[in-house]
């Protein structure tokens, strides 16, 4: 690969000038291989390795905004501890992720089954499916918004005409349970079609043999699902999961356009308190501790389904 | 890919990249002449033509100066994120809007600005008590004041003719017609939600009570009181008579929808929905009107929001910069600026405070006299990082809605005033006592 002097000399060029000798050293493979990493490199230094550096270091200091903190240990991670709406927080996230993610693969999984059978329009609608993952979130939860709006709520206008609430109805934003349901479904409902343009591309990937000699042994469609479908499914899935576990847990935008972390705290997650207490309280240290509190705990999902997957 | 052609590509490309490296390293578009620039970062205000009066003056100013000012408008959620950027920083405008805590958190960041506001009070009538209270820190004068936004109660009068009512003078009052109206279908409303309104009614209340959050000295909690356990009481039955439950979902929009759907009688707001009204020709506006914030046991206290203009302490055109706000507080420049934002901007120097658009219109003329009974967040502590903390966590409106939510009142307190010791904690070190 490498265009040395030798390859000129074959073309009978004279003694390489400056520039030419340049040339020479660039196109050797190790640096012209290295440099073209560079840029890639530099974006995640700088863009991801070194505000990450910046977090933790705040998380250890008491850095204020406007005033440079000194060294303070775990003092953040204690005081934040020592704070009920934290607790709060911690508990919030962990019914939010646990029920989004569940009902995402369980829908998503569907989903995709649905549109796996031959249909009209098959683009068309695959396309269609993907829009809530593709419009700005901050846009459609704010219509979303509207729909859980306690005045003009369409959700229960709907409920109301078919008989299935009582005027007038509930005070979805209000109320700790119906908010946190409401979050969550509107959390599904963007992170769905993730979950099923994978799987159904996972689907795919299924050679049809395996159904084919499943059906010859007499399986039923659920033997289908339960013993071709989901096992081959399953790397697939761990990464999905994976990645969905992730989002969910860091999600910002649907809590803080929806309920900005009410009612009485009870939809907070990391994110929005974090936010809440480093951007917009002006005390980074507290801020930086509660957006880090749960990245060991995520590193250590992220190793254990990354050795299972390879594994696998 | 031949090797010729590859070489022609990489020979291309490295030539239009070290032309783009010159080009941003250099930070500005290459052809244009020097000129001194002065910055300001400001919000998108609610009314737009606000801002295009502003920009107009700021083009004004740089005409008569010599340099090129450019004004720089986001959303106002933004804000906090921007400046803290820039103080990490130490590099962006030379101007910003301010508010609330902001003198106090960024003290060590933000120039003198005492001779400006010495030379503004003596020429325009003085200053408003609250000026003092928000922007004037332990080391000096951190910011200008430069308007508050007035934070009446508006009522539809036909709501309250039908009840045989007059609007209500007092709190107490408003709980009795409250519940009245709510019994005629037409209830009234206060937010008890994580928005920004929730907490400057709540203020407004406890201070009327008697109440209050933090002692003067901006350290010693003193929310646990009788006073505070009275207004508990009072927004539950509030809450429970006189009101609907959507209240605590609000956000800061839902006031004003609930006034302009012609179901509401009576929010605590500022102007907007008349404006509103107003502007999209709604037959409502004709039924809408103000009256005076209410009074306590202890008087009259409103906490409008107040905002201020500083200078960065690294800003290298400061003296440029005091100019220029001396510029927009010129007397023509500042009614100029009244009038576009349709009597929203109320200023913060008496004499501005007079006028017409204000006095001559029955609907806006008890507006101005707000100023005399408006605090900072905080009072009697200065707005200072623990009333910052206390307020975006929602503290004080998240501790009525647990009371109202079926907690004992003493637990809901006690809940808070952890709240607020834990937000005293901050440990922030400020240079000179609040």
């Amino acid at each position: 690969m490498a265009v040395g002097t030798r390859v000129l000399e074959t073309v009978g060029r004279a003694r390489p000038g400056r520039l030419a000798r340049a040339r020479e050293w660039w196109e050797q493979e190790h640096v012209f291989g290295y440099s073209l990493i560079v840029p890639a490199l530099a974006l995640i230094a700088g863009l991801v390795a070194y505000p990450f550096a910046m977090a933790i270091y705040f998380s250890l200091s008491d850095y204020w905004v406007g005033s440079p903190g000194s060294f303070v240990g775990l003092q953040n991670f204690r005081d934040i501890l020592g704070n009920e709406i934290f607790r709060q927080t911690v508990s919030n996230s962990f019914v939010f992720t646990i029920i989004a993610v569940i009902l995402k693969a369980v829908l998503g999984i569907w989903l995709a089954m649905l549109l796996f059978r031959p249909l009209r329009f098959k683009r068309l609608i695959r396309g269609a499916v993907l829009l809530p993952w593709v419009i700005p979130t901050a846009l459609s939860v704010l219509a979303w918004r509207w729909m859980f709006d306690s005045l003009y709520s369409v959700v229960n206008w709907t409920g109301i005409r078919l008989g299935l609430m009582n005027p007038p109805g509930p005070n979805w934003l209000g109320m700790a349970d119906y908010a946190m349901s409401a979050v969550i479904a509107v959390n599904v409902w963007r992170g769905l079609p993730f979950f099923a343009i994978i799987v159904l591309a996972g689907l795919v990937s299924i050679p049809r043999e395996y159904y084919e000699a499943a059906e010859v042994d007499g399986a039923s469609s659920w033997g289908r699902f339960r013993h071709v479908t989901l096992p081959l499914l399953k790397p697939v899935l761990a990464v999905v999961i994976l990645f969905s576990t992730i989002f969910t847990f860091s999600d910002f935008n649907i809590v803080q356009v929806l309920t900005a972390g009410g009612p009485v705290n009870t939809t907070h997650l990391f994110a929005t308190f974090a936010y809440q207490m480093g951007l917009t309280g002006g005390n980074l240290g507290q801020g930086a501790a509660v957006s880090l509190f749960l990245f060991p705990l995520l590193a250590a999902i992220v190793f254990i389904q990354l050795r299972y997957i390879r594994k696998e | 890919m031949g090797a010729s052609s590859r070489r022609q590509f990489l020979k291309q490309s490295a030539a239009a990249t070290a032309g783009m490296a010159s080009w941003l390293s250099l930070g500005k578009a290459p052809a244009f002449a020097q000129k001194r620039e002065l910055t300001f970062l400001s919000w998108n205000h609610f009314v737009p033509a606000s801002d295009e009066e502003l920009r107009k003056q700021a083009a004004e100013f740089g005409k008569q100066a010599g340099v090129s000012v450019r004004v720089d408008t986001i959303a106002h959620l933004q804000l906090p994120a921007k400046r803290a950027a820039e103080a990490q920083a130490q590099s962006g405008h030379d101007l910003l809007l301010t508010g609330g805590a902001d003198p106090f958190l960024y003290e060590n960041q933000l120039a003198d600005v005492g001779d400006v506001i010495d030379d503004l009070g003596k020429k325009y009538g003085g200053w408003y008590p609250f000026a003092r209270e928000g922007s004037h820190t332990g080391s000096g004068w951190r910011a200008i004041p430069w308007f508050w936004i007035s934070f009446p109660a508006t009522y539809n009068m036909t709501h309250l003719k039908k009840a045989g009512l007059e609007y209500p003078k007092t709190w107490d009052e408003l709980l009795k017609h409250g519940k009245v109206l709510k019994k005629q279908g037409n209830p009234v409303g206060i937010p008890i939600s994580h928005c920004a309104d929730a907490n400057t009614t709540f203020w407004s209340v406890t201070w009327c009570y008697g109440g209050k959050v933090l002692e003067a000295d901006g350290k010693t909690p003193a929310i646990n009181s009788a006073q505070t356990e009275k207004v508990i009481e009072w927004y539950k039955e509030l809450y429970k008579d006189a009101m609907e439950p959507e209240v605590l979902s609000w956000d800061d929009a839902s006031n004003n929808r609930f006034i302009l759907s012609g179901k509401g009688s009576w929010i605590h707001n500022p102007i907007s929905p008349y404006n509103a009204a107003l502007a999209k020709q709604m037959p409502i506006a004709d039924e809408i009107n103000h009256h005076p914030s209410p009074a306590g046991p202890a008087g009259t206290h409103s906490a409008p929001p107040i905002n201020s203009v500083a200078i960065w302490k690294f800003s290298k055109n400061i003296q440029l910069a005091k100019d220029f706000v001396k510029f927009l507080y010129q007397k023509e420049n500042y009614d100029a600026w009244i009038v576009a934002a349709n009597a929203f901007n109320h200023p913060p120097l008496k004499h501005f405070a007079e006028h017409p658009i204000w006095s001559k219109n029955p609907k806006f003329a008890m507006l101005p006299k707000e100023a005399e009974f408006a605090h900072e967040r905080g009072w009697p502590a200065k707005p200072n990082a623990a009333v910052q903390l206390i307020q975006v966590n929602y503290i004080l409106p998240d501790m009525v809605a647990k009371a109202i939510n079926g907690m004992p009142t003493k637990r809901a307190i006690a809940w808070a005033e952890d709240q607020v010791k834990l937000a005293v904690q901050g440990k922030l070190e400020t240079k000179g006592k609040a």
